[in-house]
């Protein structure tokens, strides 16, 4: 077992700029193991663009990239998945018209062995039985207790449900971090309540999960640490315990006094 | 657990509508009625004479449907598939009657040449990012002015070579038929069983029990039909065993691989495919691939159906019998849902509307109007489908 306190995911002095628009200077971050950290900030912060920088959507102009405190080299969303960081965008890229299980396989669809090796690749048949069991082990997973049935076409279920399909989609590869963007922004209640159960049980699963919400009130409800970032620069990292939404709302909004919290203690050195 | 609970439903009717089996409920509705509506007005349309040649008849329609409704299932249009058609026929025919070469031969590079133009198509589409819209189109007039060309002069060629022409007037002999229909029919069943036990042993959702047997029961009582009225007039044309075999395999290709699963992905959505690591420009390119050929293929049946490749066959309206089939059929305009069984329905729709308008001594501007209402409420039903969000 890894140490819990050992940062498990772990960026330093990132920088990144588009053009003339600086979007991240000397970003230091981090997750843990268990760990969910909430990444907050003003619009514009730059909250999507480090996201897509851990997701290996974007490359970096200088900084390094560390898991499990080694130095790698993350240069496509390929290679983040590779080392077990899934990333799940705002916008789900789930597929309505196919079903739960095809939509939790797509793209890298098992397909049968023996005498079909023969065909290439995209013509052997899917191996629909291990579609299905993996499908069904993710769900269960996640504990979806509303889904009546994996053979449902994605289009039909609710906006909670599909959150959930595509978190499950990011969790069922052998993932050990979760990026979250905005995953509540267009959900109700319940649903909102569907998505914090299903990131508290990454959480138990020993997942790090990165959060990033506009929404404090589930933040202090999911979140171990607060990451925040106003205008490209991590400013803060905030125990949730042990500060207030209106200290955090303060900090979002106007930075932080130097002197005002100790917040190296919180952060993982660098 | 998902347990099977929602499939032991009461309600028989949600029951078979709810399963992906019923998709083909309202084409096959539509041709019942037409089939009534013909059969109850004319004398001549229930025998088995004219369902042969009605079904000969649909086969090229059927042909090209089938092969547009991979292109539409990824949310294109081919617009140039009856221009390919007669390209492919026509290189075919002059290499036949002109240059003395073997007819296999030369059907194998009418199809090898029209592979290429779709791959030409596909490469504008997907690479310099022209909609296939107007790729098609251009290709539309195009190649009908290549078909004019390879025909010289006279604008058509006849084709008398008896392996062409044996394609539509040759059939099965009707015990061959029934063996292969046997096979087939225990093969389902076997299959069924085996899929069942496999998925029961591992507790998985199943298909419920009466789902399943009402589906194989169906598929048995058609296929059985069929094969009876094919037989006891003249047998089941080669043309229409090629045709069942070509659906078969884009049956399997479209429901069974992972190359089906990314033209359903990306005529769903085309973002989401990219993102997770399908390769969009190649499943286009493929799909337009696949078009060329099987025009070609359509073509090579026109030419054997009419024995002679002319101009005007391939320029009135086999492509929007084509695309109207496919639609007919439930395969959507926007991409994303379809299938290719569907098609033949569609096809066969499309086939008996203007083969019972004929017996009953309609004209040709009667025909028109008709077709046109079909392909209307067709679409409306595909758009309106649509907008409700799936559910059909
Ligand atoms: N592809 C891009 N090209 C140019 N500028 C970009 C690009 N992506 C982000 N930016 C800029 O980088 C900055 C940070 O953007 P980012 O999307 O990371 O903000 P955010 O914190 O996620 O905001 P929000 O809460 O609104 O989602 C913004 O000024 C934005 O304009
Ligand atoms: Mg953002």
């Amino acid at each position: 077992m890894e140490n819990m306190t050992n940062p498990h995911l772990q960026v330093c002095g990132i920088n990144k700029s588009f053009g003339n628009v600086r979007a991240l200077l000397d970003v230091d971050f981090s997750v843990r193991r268990g760990e969910v950290m909430a990444l907050v900030g003003d619009n514009g912060a730059g909250k999507s663009t480090l996201m897509k920088v851990l997701a290996g959507a974007y490359s970096y102009d200088s900084g390094d990239f560390l898991i499990d405190g080694k130095n790698v080299t993350i240069n496509s969303p390929t290679d983040a998945a590779n080392q077990g960081i899934q990333i799940v965008y705002q916008d789900l890229a789930l597929c309505d018209n196919l079903d739960v299980i095809d939509n939790l396989s797509l793209g890298h669809e098992p397909t049968k062995g023996g005498i079909y090796k023969l065909l290439p690749k995209s013509l052997r048949p899917l191996d629909m039985l291990k579609m299905t069991q993996k499908a069904h082990a993710a769900i269960e997973k996640l504990k979806v207790k509303t889904l009546r049935s994996t053979s449902l076409e994605v289009g039909v279920l609710s906006g909670g449900q599909k959150q959930a399909i595509a978190i499950a989609r990011a969790v069922s590869s052998d993932s050990s971090v979760v990026l979250l963007d905005e995953p509540t922004a267009a959900l109700g209640v319940s649903q909102t309540a569907q998505v914090l159960d299903i990131v508290s049980t990454l959480k138990k699963s020993g997942h790090s999960v990165v959060y990033i919400s506009h929404n404090l009130k589930d933040i202090f409800q999911v979140a171990d640490r607060i990451t925040v970032m106003r205008l490209g620069e991590q400013i803060a990292i905030y125990e949730t315990a042990k500060i207030t939404p209106q200290e955090l709302v303060v900090a979002m909004t106007s930075g932080v006094e130097t002197d005002s919290q100790d917040k190296k203690d919180l952060a993982d050195a660098c | 657990m998902l347990a099977n609970s929602e499939l032991k439903s009461k309600n028989i009717f949600a029951n078979i509508t709810q399963s992906k089996f019923s998709t083909f409920l309202p084409v096959a509705l539509a041709l019942i009625v037409i089939w009534l509506y013909f059969g109850l007005t004319t004398d001549a349309f229930f025998s088995a004479r004219n369902f042969y040649y009605l079904f000969l008849q649909s086969t090229v329609v059927a042909v090209l449907a089938v092969g547009i409704t991979i292109v539409l299932l990824l949310g294109h249009i081919d617009l140039s598939i009856a221009a390919v058609a007669g390209v492919g026929a026509a290189i075919m025919a002059v290499l036949v009657s002109q240059f003395g070469m073997s007819a296999p031969l030369a059907c194998v590079i009418a199809i090898f040449t029209c592979i290429l133009i779709g791959v030409v198509q596909g490469l504008l589409v997907a690479i310099i990012g022209i909609p296939s819209f107007v790729v098609t189109l251009a290709g539309l007039l195009g190649f009908q002015g290549v078909m004019l060309k390879i025909l010289g002069n006279d604008g058509a060629i006849n084709v008398r070579d008896s392996f062409i022409r044996g394609i539509t007037t040759e059939t099965l002999p009707t015990t061959t038929s029934w063996i292969i229909l046997a096979f087939v029919i225990l093969f389902m069943i076997y299959n069924a069983y085996i899929n069942y036990k496999e998925r029961a042993a591992l507790s998985l959702e199943v298909e419920s029990i009466f789902i399943s047997t009402l589906r194989v029961s169906i598929v048995t009582l058609i296929s059985i039909t069929f094969v009876w009225v094919m037989n006891s007039y003249r047998g089941i044309p080669v043309a229409i065993v090629i045709l069942l075999c070509l659906t078969l395999l884009f049956s399997y290709v479209t429901k069974n691989t992972p190359y089906g699963r990314a033209l359903f992905a990306v005529g769903g959505n085309e973002e989401s495919a990219r993102r997770v690591g399908i390769s969009i420009q190649k499943t286009t390119i493929y799909a337009f691939a696949i078009i060329g050929g099987v025009s070609a293929l359509g073509g090579i049946i026109a030419a054997s159906r009419y024995a002679s490749v002319s101009y005007n066959a391939f320029s009135g309206n086999l492509l929007l019998d084509a695309i109207g089939a496919a639609v007919v059929g439930g395969t959507s305009l926007f991409g994303g849902r379809g299938s290719v069984w569907n098609a033949i329905l569609g096809a066969l729709v499309i086939g008996s509307l203007g083969n019972g308008l004929d017996l009953t001594g309609a004209t040709t501007a009667d025909k028109l109007m008709v077709s046109a209402l079909i392909l209307v409420s067709a679409v409306a039903i595909d758009a309106i489908s649509r907008k409700k969000g799936k559910k059909v």
